[in-house]
């Protein structure tokens, strides 16, 4: 390892600090604004639309483990999961394993 | 609204939110934490620092940066500079998981508290349960299931960094798939009003197309101007509103 252990511990209590601050900004702001009201709505869309890029980008720009598995197995494990969903009557448990699963075996047949 | 604002949090909720850490979502969460521990041995970087960002920053894609920062030996300022860039998301999941869960004119010592355990995942969560639980329990239940998870999630961290290696390429591949899999899927099965449906489609769309110019700036921007048009274009969307 490059780095010495002090400068290390140094490291995390930065992102520490830099990650607490948001969550703070959250606290502070919540108290400020109506739960009923229409800025609620707005930032319940923001998160959403972040999540969802999330997941976008997981699929088609993975890092990491995911990185060398084929993108079709990706994408068509995810739709097979999604009609899971959507034929099960939505069982989420179902339809997240069932997904899982999917993309198991496709990595395997895929090349 | 229900329950007493009159009266303060229902203490007796913090167990069930605990016990609702083993559930689906906090099964996806363990595979993705193994994954982390995994990344910290093959980055060369002791447990105990994995352990300590498990509890102290609990926000795993800005772990995943901080660790890419430590072994490409970053200036301490970019690295913090990219770890807060993942946290700005943080701030609206507060919001939404809060707005539905805190008591006004109550000690707000349990918001700060609950704050620090708020992710997408509890987020998610949240916004499966608290339907069925009464306003004075829904704090109690954040800090119950967020203290119950960062437990077992630190437990994955050291179990993935002992296990690393053992585990057959695609297997721990269809781990870490669990994690987009489970966020898509309980976003369709939250998903109430068009708004919901078309803020998931633009986020979608916008995400990668600016990850391609600025990777780092990509969620944020999906979010900010896929949410933002989402919220106009549905606003008569009909549904009901969040409670």
């Amino acid at each position: 390892m490059s780095v010495s252990s002090p400068s290390l511990w140094l490291v995390v209590l930065a992102g520490v600090l830099v990650t607490y601050v948001w969550r703070l900004a959250g606290v502070l702001l919540v108290s400020r604004i109506d739960p009923d009201g229409p800025a609620l709505r707005l930032v319940r869309a923001v998160v959403t639309a972040l999540v969802a890029a999330l997941v976008a980008r997981m699929l088609l720009f993975p890092s990491g483990l995911l990185a060398g598995t084929p993108l079709p197995a990706r994408l068509g494990a995810v739709l097979f999961g999604v009609a899971v969903w959507r034929f099960s009557g939505r069982m989420l448990e179902m339809a997240v394993a069932a997904g899982a699963s999917m993309f198991l075996a496709l990595q395997m047949l895929l090349p | 609204m229900s329950g007493a604002s009159g009266r303060g949090y229902d203490w007796s909720y913090l167990k069930r939110g605990a016990r609702q850490a083993a559930s689906m979502p906090g099964v996806v969460m363990f595979f993705s934490f193994l994954g982390f521990g995994a990344l910290l041995r093959s980055e060369g970087v002791p447990l105990v620092y994995g352990i300590a960002q498990d509890v102290a920053i609990w926000a795993l894609p800005g772990q995943v940066v901080l660790l890419d920062a430590v072994s490409r030996g970053l200036p301490l300022l970019l690295g913090a500079l990219a770890v807060t860039l993942t946290a700005v998301r943080l701030l609206p999941m507060v919001v939404l998981v809060l707005a539905r869960s805190r008591l006004a004119g109550q000690a707000r010592w349990p918001e700060y508290l609950a704050a620090h355990y708020i992710a997408a995942t509890v987020w998610v969560m949240a916004e499966m349960h608290f339907d069925s639980l009464p306003r004075a329990g829904r704090l109690p239940w954040v800090i119950g299931l967020g203290t119950a998870l960062v437990s077992a999630m630190t437990l994955a961290t050291a179990l993935g960094f002992m296990l690393t290696g053992i585990m057959a390429g695609p297997l721990a591949a269809t781990l870490v798939f669990f994690t987009p899999a489970f966020f898509l899927l309980a976003l369709i099965d939250g998903a109430r009003m068009r708004m919901d449906w078309l803020a998931m489609a633009l986020g979608a769309v916008l995400g990668p197309l600016v990850h391609v110019y600025w990777p780092s700036l990509d969620l944020l921007a999906a979010g900010l101007v896929g949410g933002g048009a989402a919220f106009l274009l549905g606003r008569n969307g009909g549904g009901r509103a969040a409670s």
